[in-house]
């Protein structure tokens, strides 16, 4: 593979207590691109995407290896805190805070003692723009973001993560709450994102995969059965474990 | 047909046992009211308790209760506060945290009488503060913290989960967590559990008869020196309470009106406590209504 590589995880082990729920897991995530992780429900595609921005400290024991930019993130001196602000996250549910759409977007920036009101009004419409709402909101930046749809407040949950100007973007199945047409809305914002981001996906949707993203990792039973290029995962996948997963056989 | 009249009769059984309870508490609270509130004029609420004499008010005692709440609240606010924000954002799921719930539950059972002479022993003689506002608060404390920090633990796990996790998605500390996002959205639950608290210590007598004591000694309200033995701000003076004086009214009273002024007293005790849960219920609804805007 000539691929830059965004992160790279070598035989990551997560366990709840004495459950194991992943097992030695490696993969290498590609840059700028999107990569979709798959599997049934309680495959450890979440565990595997929470644990990469460190969410599941409190939760669970998580050993291996979790490279970016040639170092190891995974160890208990590492700033997690910074850690997000790289790699940061998209929820199932819309995650807004009681706030107006303005203060939601710099959320982040604010934290990290932004002050300087050009800066943040500039920030607001790139990470709006960029998460393709700013067209629909830029009249009421000061109302509240409760009174936006769910699809809206998904967006700007989105545009809130990149106002933080992650290299790393995860999302944990973030279309599952969301109607049709919100879904294709984000699935199309996820593609102008890949250009200067990297997005690594969970999904229940095996069309929303094949869709959008460039890669795909099939989890099973806490197992990486799969990786490859999209394509091939979904036409001619190598394992039967896929092949059966893909064609409904369970799941 | 047997299950729709079993049914029925279910629900004929269940509407009149509730009918009965709260016919029960209306005719209770209604009585109070009818009976105390002829009893309750300007003068009633405004002049000082009288001894011997009748025609004595409860100036005093109605103060000495608001302040005494107002104590206790700086008190156990901040303590209640503090471990419910541990309880509900920092513990872990052991032992300890189980017998520490298991603390609260049972403190929050203590019968107040005992608490009372638990604050006689400690409070008052242990640490010498004498029968005293002070002393009288600290029972109050120890009476209000468990029911206290159980409401505030509630609000603060009425924050949704996802919220949390948004903040530690974007790099945020747990405790910026906890103060910028948890807090602020549990704020109204915690604010109406507190009023509500001091609704109900308002109306408590049994831990304060040997703690806040059942004297009322002449008070000056333009002294406003706290370490003035006169001044009303003075915590350290002992301070009959609304309760205690209809305790003490009934039980000792040597004033011909004993009945009027206890009845005055329990309709004007009644009152406040109605207002404070008013209170709260509207101060809950306007910070609710404020972050939704």
């Amino acid at each position: 593979m000539t691929e830059q590589i965004a992160l790279e995880v070598k035989d990551l082990h997560v366990a709840y207590g004495d459950k194991r729920v992943v097992q030695d897991v490696s993969l290498k995530f590609p840059a700028r691109q999107i990569t979709a992780m798959i599997g049934a429900s309680g495959s450890g595609k979440s565990t595997v995407l929470r644990s990469l921005n460190r969410m599941n400290d409190d939760l669970a024991t998580v050993t291996g290896m979790i490279n970016f930019h040639g170092f190891n993130i995974n160890q208990p001196n590492v700033n997690v805190y910074r850690v997000r602000q790289q790699i940061g996250m998209v929820f199932q549910q819309p995650t807004p805070f009681p706030l107006s759409i303005y203060e939601n977007v710099i959320y982040g920036l604010r934290l990290a003692g932004e002050r300087d009101r050009q800066v943040l009004d500039q920030r607001v419409e790139e990470s709006l723009r960029q998460a393709a709402l700013w067209d629909e909101v830029k009249d009421q930046l000061k109302e509240s973001a409760l009174a936006l749809s769910g699809g809206q407040q998904q967006r700007l949950c989105i545009a809130r993560t990149l106002a933080v100007r992650p290299e790393i973007i995860l999302m944990d199945e973030p279309t599952s709450a969301l109607d049709p047409v919100s879904t294709s809305q984000i699935e199309d914002t996820l593609v102008q994102l890949k250009e200067q981001f990297t997005i690594i996906m969970v999904t229940h949707n095996m069309q929303q995969a094949s869709r959008s993203a460039d890669w795909t990792a099939f989890m099973h039973q806490g197992r990486l059965v799969e990786f490859g290029p999209t394509s091939q995962i979904f036409m001619n996948p190598q394992e039967e474990q896929t092949a059966d997963y893909l064609s409904g056989k369970f799941g | 047909m047997r299950a729709e009249k079993v049914d029925k009769i279910a629900t004929a059984v269940v509407l009149s046992l509730a009918g009965l309870v709260g016919l029960l508490i209306i005719s209770f609270l209604g009585y109070l009211l009818v009976v105390g509130l002829p009893n309750v004029s300007w003068h009633f609420l405004f002049s000082p308790a009288e001894s011997f004499k009748s025609g004595g008010g409860i100036r005093d005692q109605l103060f000495n209760s608001l302040y005494l709440v107002v104590l206790t609240m700086l008190v156990s606010v901040p303590l209640a506060l503090c471990a419910a924000i541990y309880l509900s954002e920092y513990a872990p799921q052991n032992r300890l945290t189980a017998t520490l719930r298991l603390a609260i539950e049972v403190l929050s059972s203590l019968p107040s009488v005992v608490i009372g002479l638990f604050g006689y022993l400690v409070f008052v003689l242990q640490f010498g503060l004498d029968f005293s506002l002070l002393a009288g608060a600290l029972a109050l404390t120890i009476l209000n913290l468990p029911l206290l920090t159980r409401s505030c633990e509630d609000a603060l796990q009425q924050v949704p989960q996802l919220q949390r996790q948004a903040g530690l998605g974007l790099g945020m500390s747990k405790w910026r967590v906890t103060t910028k996002i948890v807090l602020p959205a549990a704020l109204s639950g915690i604010i109406t559990g507190a009023i509500l608290s001091a609704g109900r210590i308002f109306g408590e007598a049994a831990a304060l008869i040997y703690t806040a004591g059942q004297s009322s000694p002449a008070i000056s309200y333009t002294d406003w020196n706290p370490f003035s033995p006169t001044s009303f701000l003075n915590p350290l003076r002992p301070a009959e309470t609304l309760a205690v004086h209809i305790w003490k009214v009934n039980s000792e009273g040597l004033v011909p009106d004993a009945r009027a002024v206890s009845n005055g007293s329990a309709a004007v005790l009644i009152i406040t406590i109605l207002a404070f849960n008013l209170l709260a219920r509207l101060v809950g609804y306007l910070i609710k209504r404020r972050l939704a805007k």
